[in-house]
């Protein structure tokens, strides 16, 4: 082995490195080693090495192949030194040898000369359509919307006959589907029938104008929504805990709707709402699932890699939605397909990585609705707190995740509570002084310590003390037992830097379980019972301030003031479901310097990156890792509407379109990227783009969503019947080209929506904590469909409770998501499970039942032909014909009138938009 | 709706062939090509598809109106149908089918060069197997007392020892086996198997899933979903005491109702079909309203185990051991009928997550793991040991490919001074047995402790890879286009275990 080495040693020192020359040296080593992988012919991994440039830049893997002057820093160095079977190169034919490894690294170090490519540059450009500038093209022949100019153009350039205008009936039915998701009523159909007899034009364009103005336009545009983001109600993995509050996200998605927020806002604030008073916005960065801390096990590495996965998940959500770009492929390489960078990928990162997966109180303007409910609601805690002040000395509190107790403020230096329980758990203790005061005096950061006796420790004080004041909420808290030896139950007192006043101090034992979960059979247990506050006076004597047995019983005399506490602890649950409360939509953390992650993985980071977007979309922000999380987002917000990214407005008028018309221009409509379908009419999505971002129609609104969909909808196209023509068919199988309205079946939403509204049993109540179908669970246990079809379930469906990968036993079947993938476009299937469920279960058979009373009902008395109609008028909209009639009747007088609405509602007719 | 065949109607009775609906139809259908007909759905990506490898990807021919049609293999290959058994909690390779002595020689000693951490926390000392292992079969395998059934039919398993996972947590190593992802939202294997190939019978589901008696695994309907892919493909859930949900006539019903309502729904969905004639959206609607009533007879007579000889019960044990292993073994039963009906894929579950009853839910056993180790093998090996006899005595292993796996392993020390065994994702033990398979046949080596895979070390994609191969199908080419990517059970990973093929 010495012999060999010297050997070698030898050859170095038989070289002088001086004079290494490319040509004879190096080139020879590239070409024995590297071209047949890496060469002019073939580039492996998206690596060659024949041009300095190449190696400059490197391949797929992200990393400089070269830096000169630097061989340590050069990936070449590291494949060909690399024992990892994984990346070591060559990977055939054993290693290179030692001397050819140091004169390549000497070649580096002496800065990689290569002569006449020193000064070349690889810059990054891409051909690809739709990361080009919008240009507005030309509207290329007469009609009377733009739209139907571009679609008229091609349909005759290709020899397709249009079809005519479809009935009114079709009309009012399709518009009243794509734009609210319910079908429209009787009475307002025949309104709109004698509308269209007078001016058929006029009826349509108030009927679209009343239907974008109707609340039910935000619940169903707002699902669209959802479905990108995989937006839903638990975490997925594991436990699949329940995200309490996270629905203030969903609510906000519907106003943003129905209040028609321009998308360019609509973007800030999903982005940076925190610093906007509209902080539940944030919940779009958290709406995919993750694997929440305490499952991951505890291993460092798991740890990370976890972490990773979050923030992957936030990219999926930022690239499929707002870029329409599949971001997830840069994790761990440069982009197959699309010019995006490892780089890329985690500069973005750098954007978010002061975002949590868990909850927070969101930021909240003055005039947000959930606040404006909130003041009112403080100012009724306020009253019933006076009218005990008055009668009471101290008096306790029950907040649902902790409790407060409140005594006369006085002016202290320590203060001690003693315990009556044998087994005490608390997770945190805060004080305040007076009641307006929200200024934690307990917190150790204000200097404030804390102590125990250790006698109360448990197993060897795994759970310290310290913990009751570290500001960490959760299962990291202190555990204290009785002391048999000496006889004495656990205390804790705590000492002020300086004398302070204290009147109120709020105890917990979980308040994570509280803030971010729910409906759990272990939730809001207290582990403590009764208890004494004493405060240490300046002069050093003690005074007991409370009691919490001498307040019960006083409460148990005093009915007007058990009354008063009942009407806090009222009041509190209140507010936790309409105030500002910690809900589900992400909570933040220090942002840490971002590092590209080698291979994807956290074992590995590499090169520091800055907070930016894709570099080929000009995406320097301008923003370094010194910068708050907020300046970040706030910064990459500005970016992502700025005309200079124009994937936003085409990726978004691209949806809208897709879902009037079904399908998208771009039918990939989550991939503009070289993977994703090129659009149908290019110069049309073009127009509908710049029409978005910069409107040229008078009083046109930028971004303005309602007045696109609009646009859409009022065009000749739209209006068109579905019904198929040989030669369409012929031409345009899909027809994509729209020469006829494309027949779509509805989703899940729309038939269990249309149901209950023709039953007459839909509850239109908007917002709020979903329905539930689901049962109340343990940790680690699977949800289960408990009742899917009572009177509380009556609400639309975008309220149901969205349990991640659970399925709700009948519209699951229907193509509805799980919520694990982001999702661009539901797929549609048939199944013969759908026809099962739609034929048998039980909320189909009440809802069959409750649609057949009510026919009765609004029929005279008995007339069972009557409510035949009216059924039919109920479901589809439309009277039967002779036919239908008869077998209907004929039904209804043998089986009942509900077998008849069983049928309809399983029919075609009802399950596909006319 | 329990119509008999002679209750179709003409109409249904004709669509139940789309060819000849086609004919009637009187259209001229010749452009209504299948690639247009999936890029209405957004199914396909760019006309010109690219993969990872260079290979062109294969996406199944899916018939609009008969999802379930049978579909060729992209080669030759015996195994038709595959019968997946999954223990979800994760089984002690080093307890079962993976002999180490040097775990009787260091028992009780700190092991040399293991990490000081593992999932739960502190490791503890190397523990000797709880059961004995004795010589079985033929091949001598080495098998413990655990599993004394599945031992003795050793011959003819194929064991892979040097299996490794990316995760050592439950739901991502449960996703990671059964959809090829660690991260929610994938579809599972069954799926993709069920999209490539469609159904074998008409008159069932292509693709069952028969959850254990206590309830889901912990990734839940991820195990047995179809994320991306259309729902057609999802897994169907049923077991032997539980019909599918929705599938009984309502007990308000009369079957006279039942009649009655398809009778009228055949009626409108035929007027309104008059107006779009050749329109296979509608016409698969209506088709699949007959499916659904033929799965209202065959479900029930396939979970009918009544009439099953005393012999076959014997064999199963339905009638003898713990409630759990009498309800397990019923769904064996059901699993071999499935199998024999010609269903693609039966999933069969042994274990639930973890808040199931009986004191035990699945292989989870970080603590008294002689215990329950014991209690989860008493339920799962003389049923399922009785379930591949059964399926080999009727021949059916010729055509059908079993799969018998779990998420990862178990470690060879304790977990820090307790009674268990914590997670080990480095090394652990599946086995493959039936149509293309070798016989009484081991590949793969984990370490004298059976802590890290050392020979033939074969990844979890790798694993997948090869039962696609078996199933005919090419792991790299069988894709979905969903937001940007080719989509594959084995992402851009997984090599063919070739060793293993018979």
């Amino acid at each position: 082995m010495h012999f060999i080495a010297l050997m070698f040693l030898c050859t170095f020192l038989s070289r002088t490195f001086a004079d290494i020359d490319y040509e004879s040296d190096i080139l020879p080593l590239f070409e024995d080693y590297c071209y047949d992988c890496h060469g002019p012919d073939k580039q492996k991994s998206g690596f060659r090495t024949d041009r300095r440039a190449h190696l400059l830049k490197g391949g797929d893997s992200g990393l400089a192949a070269l830096i000169p002057g630097d061989p340590s820093g050069s990936y070449l160095m590291e494949v060909i030194t690399s024992d990892d079977p994984e990346i070591s190169m060559p990977p055939k034919g054993g290693k290179l040898f030692e001397d050819e490894i140091e004169l390549l690294k000497e070649w580096v170090k002496q800065g990689a000369v290569w002569p006449g490519q020193m000064d070349d540059k690889i810059e990054e450009v891409t051909d690809h359509w739709a990361f080009q500038a919008i240009t507005r093209p030309e509207i290329p022949a007469k009609a009377k919307n733009p739209i139907d100019s571009f679609l008229n153009k091609r349909l005759e350039d290709l020899g397709i006959p249009k079809n005519k205008q479809a009935e009114p009936l079709a009309l009012i039915r399709r518009a009243s589907v794509v734009l609210t998701g319910l079908p429209p009523q009787p009475v307002r159909v025949n309104d709109f029938l004698a509308d269209y007899q007078k001016n058929p034009d006029h009826a349509f364009a108030s009927l679209v104008d009343e239907l974008l103005s109707s609340p039910h336009f935000g619940e169903r545009w707002a699902q669209h929504w959802l479905d990108v983001i995989r937006w839903a109600e638990t975490n997925g993995s594991e436990s699949n805990l329940y995200r309490k509050l996270a629905w203030v996200y969903r609510d906000y998605v519907i106003r943003a709707f129905n209040q028609d927020l321009p998308y360019d806002d609509f973007i800030r604030q999903q982005l940076a709402g925190d610093g906007m008073g509209v902080g539940e916005a944030l919940g779009f960065l958290v709406a995919g699932p993750h694997v929440p801390a305490a499952t991951v096990g505890q291993e460092p590495a798991a740890i990370r890699q976890a972490r990773a996965d979050r923030m992957d998940e936030i990219m999926q959500t930022v690239g499929a939605s707002m870029l329409g770009v599949t971001m997830s492929c840069a994790r761990c390489h440069n982009h197959k397909f699309d010019p995006i960078s490892i780089q890329d990928y985690y500069s973005m990162t750098a954007v978010f990585q002061d975002i949590e997966f868990g909850s927070r109180f969101p930021e909240f303007s003055k005039n947000h609705p959930r606040k404006t409910k909130a003041n009112k609601i403080w100012h009724e805690v306020a009253k019933n707190r006076n009218k005990i002040r008055n009668k009471a000395s101290a008096w306790e509190e029950d907040w649902g995740g902790y409790k407060e107790v409140h005594w006369k403020p006085l002016e202290v230096v320590g203060l001690k509570l003693n315990f009556s329980s044998g087994y005490v758990g608390l997770d945190e203790v805060e004080i305040f002084g007076l009641p307006s005061e929200d200024f934690n005096l307990a917190s150790a950061t204000n200097g404030t310590q804390v102590r125990t006796d250790l006698a109360f420790a448990q197993q060897g004080d795994r759970f310290p003390v310290s913990r009751v004041i570290d500001g960490k909420y959760g299962t990291q808290r202190w555990q204290a037992s009785y002391n048999k030896e000496k006889k004495q139950k656990p205390w804790i007192e705590f000492t002020f830097e300086k004398p302070v006043t204290v009147g109120r101090l709020r105890l917990s034992s979980n308040r994570e379980y509280y803030y971010e979960t729910d409906y759990l059979e272990q939730k809001n247990k207290f582990n403590f019972d009764e208890f004494l506050v004493n405060v240490k006076l300046s002069d050093g004597t003690w005074l007991e301030v409370a009691s919490i047995e001498k307040i019960r019983n006083l409460m148990k005399r005093e009915k007007s003031l058990s009354e008063a506490v009942g009407e806090i602890n009222h009041f509190a649950y209140k507010l936790s479901e309409e105030g500002p409360r910690p809900s589900f939509v992400g909570s933040f953390i220090e942002p840490i310097v971002t590092q590209v992650l080698h291979r994807g993985s956290p074992e590995n980071p590499r090169d520091v990156v800055l907070p930016g977007a894709p570099k080929i979309l000009s995406g320097v922000l301008g923003v370094d890792n010194d910068a708050s999380g907020r300046a970040r987002r706030a910064k990459f917000a500005e970016w992502m509407v700025d005309e200079k990214n124009p994937l936003t407005a085409r990726v978004m008028a691209n949806r809208i379109w897709q879902h009037v018309f079904g399908a998208g221009l771009v039918v990939t409509g989550g991939d503009f990227g070289r993977a994703g379908a090129p659009p149908s009419h290019p110069d049309l999505l073009d127009w509908i783009a710049a029409e978005f971002s910069t409107p040229s129609r008078p009083d046109g609104t930028p971004w303005s969503m309602k007045e696109l969909i609009r646009l859409f909808v009022l065009s000749d196209a739209f209006k068109r019947t579905n019904l198929p023509s040989e030669i369409g068919l012929q031409k345009d199988a899909t027809s994509s080209l729209l020469w006829r309205f494309p027949p779509r079946r509805v989703e899940a939403e729309v038939i269990r929506d249309g149901i209950l509204l023709a039953s007459g049993k839909l509850n239109r109540e908007m917002g709020g904590r979903s329905y539930r179908i689901h049962n109340v669970k343990k940790t680690y246990a699977q949800w289960e469909v408990t009742n899917n079809f009572g009177s509380e379930t009556f609400r639309r469906m975008i309220y149901q409770e969205r349990m991640r990968r659970v399925d709700d036993q009948i519209f699951t079947a229907f193509d509805f998501p799980d919520c694990g993938q982001v999702r661009a476009k539901r797929p549609v299937s048939t199944t013969p499970l759908q026809a099962l469920n739609l034929m048998n279960s039980p909320f189909v058979v009440t809802q069959s039942k409750y649609l057949a009373d009510r026919a009765m009902n609004d029929s005279e008395k008995g007339d069972l032909h009557a409510a035949i109609r009216r059924c039919f008028e109920l479901l589809l909209s439309r009277q039967p014909d002779k036919q239908e009639f008869t077998a209907a009747l004929k039904v209804s007088s043998m089986q009942g009138l509900e077998i008849v609405c069983r049928a309809l509602i399983n029919s075609n007719e009802f399950a596909y938009i006319p | 709706m329990s119509y008999q065949e002679e209750n179709i109607s003409p109409i249904g009775r004709s669509l139940l062939s789309r060819r000849s609906f086609m004919k009637q139809s009187g259209f001229s259908l010749g452009a209504l090509g299948l690639a247009q007909l999936l890029s209405s759905d957004g199914l396909l990506g760019a006309s010109d598809p690219q993969s990872f490898t260079g290979k062109s990807p294969i996406r199944p021919s899916i018939d609009s109106d008969n999802p379930y049609a049978t579909r060729d293999a992209h080669f030759e290959s015996p195994a038709k149908q595959v019968l997946v058994i999954y223990c979800p909690g994760a089984v002690s390779h080093v307890d079962t089918f993976d002999y180490k002595p040097d775990l009787a020689k260091y028992h009780g000693q700190k092991p040399p060069g293991l990490p000081a951490v593992t999932f739960e926390g502190p490791t503890g000392n190397i523990a000797k197997p709880f059961w004995d292992f004795k010589p079985r079969g033929q091949s001598g395998k080495m098998v413990s007392d655990l599993v004394p059934n599945l031992g003795a039919m050793s011959d003819d398993f194929c064991f892979l020892h040097a299996l490794n996972t990316q995760t050592s947590a439950h739901p991502q190593g449960e996703n990671f086996l059964n959809t090829g992802f660690t991260m929610e939202g994938f579809p599972s294997f069954g799926s993709w198997v069920t999209y490539a190939l469609g159904s074998e019978n008409e008159n069932l589901p292509a693709f069952v899933a028969i959850n254990d008696p206590r309830g889901l695994a912990r990734s839940g309907k991820n195990n047995f979903g179809s994320a991306f892919l259309p729902a057609a493909f999802q897994g169907t859930d049923f077991s032997a005491k539980q019909p599918p949900a929705n599938l009984k006539r309502p007990a308000s019903y009369s079957k006279q109702d039942d009649k009655t309502t398809i009778g009228l729904l055949q009626k409108l969905n035929g007027k309104h079909l008059e107006k779009y004639p050749g329109d296979a959206n509608l016409a698969a609607r209506i088709a699949s309203y007959e499916l659904a009533g033929k799965m209202q007879t065959s479900i029930p007579e396939v979970m009918d185990l009544s009439n099953e000889p005393q012999s076959i019960k014997k064999l199963y044990g339905l009638e003898s051991g713990s409630e759990l292993k009498k309800e397990y073994a019923k769904n064996c039963v059901l699993a071999r009928r499935l199998i024999e009906k010609g269903v693609r894929v039966v999933q069969l579950f042994n274990g639930s997550d973890s808040s199931g009853g009986n004191g035990i839910s699945n292989w989870d056993s970080h603590s008294n793991i002689h215990k329950t180790h014991a209690m989860q093998a008493e339920i799962m090996d003389q049923p399922t040991a009785a379930l591949i006899k059964d399926l080999k005595s009727r021949g059916l292993l010729e055509s059908t490919l079993i799969v018998w796996c779990t998420e990862f392993g178990r470690m060879p020390f304790l977990q820090g001074n307790g009674t268990g065994r914590d997670h080990n994702p480095d090394a652990f033990t599946c086995f493959l047995a039936g149509a293309g398979v070798k016989k009484g046949h081991s590949y793969g080596e984990s370490d004298n402790f059976g802590f890290k895979s050392v020979e033939g070390k074969s990844s979890i994609y790798d694993f997948n890879a090869t039962i696609l191969h078996l199933m005919g199908l090419d792991h790299e080419r069988l894709s979905f286009y969903h937001n940007g990517l080719e989509r594959r059970l084995t992402n851009v990973h997984g090599h063919v275990i070739k060793e293993v093929l018979s």
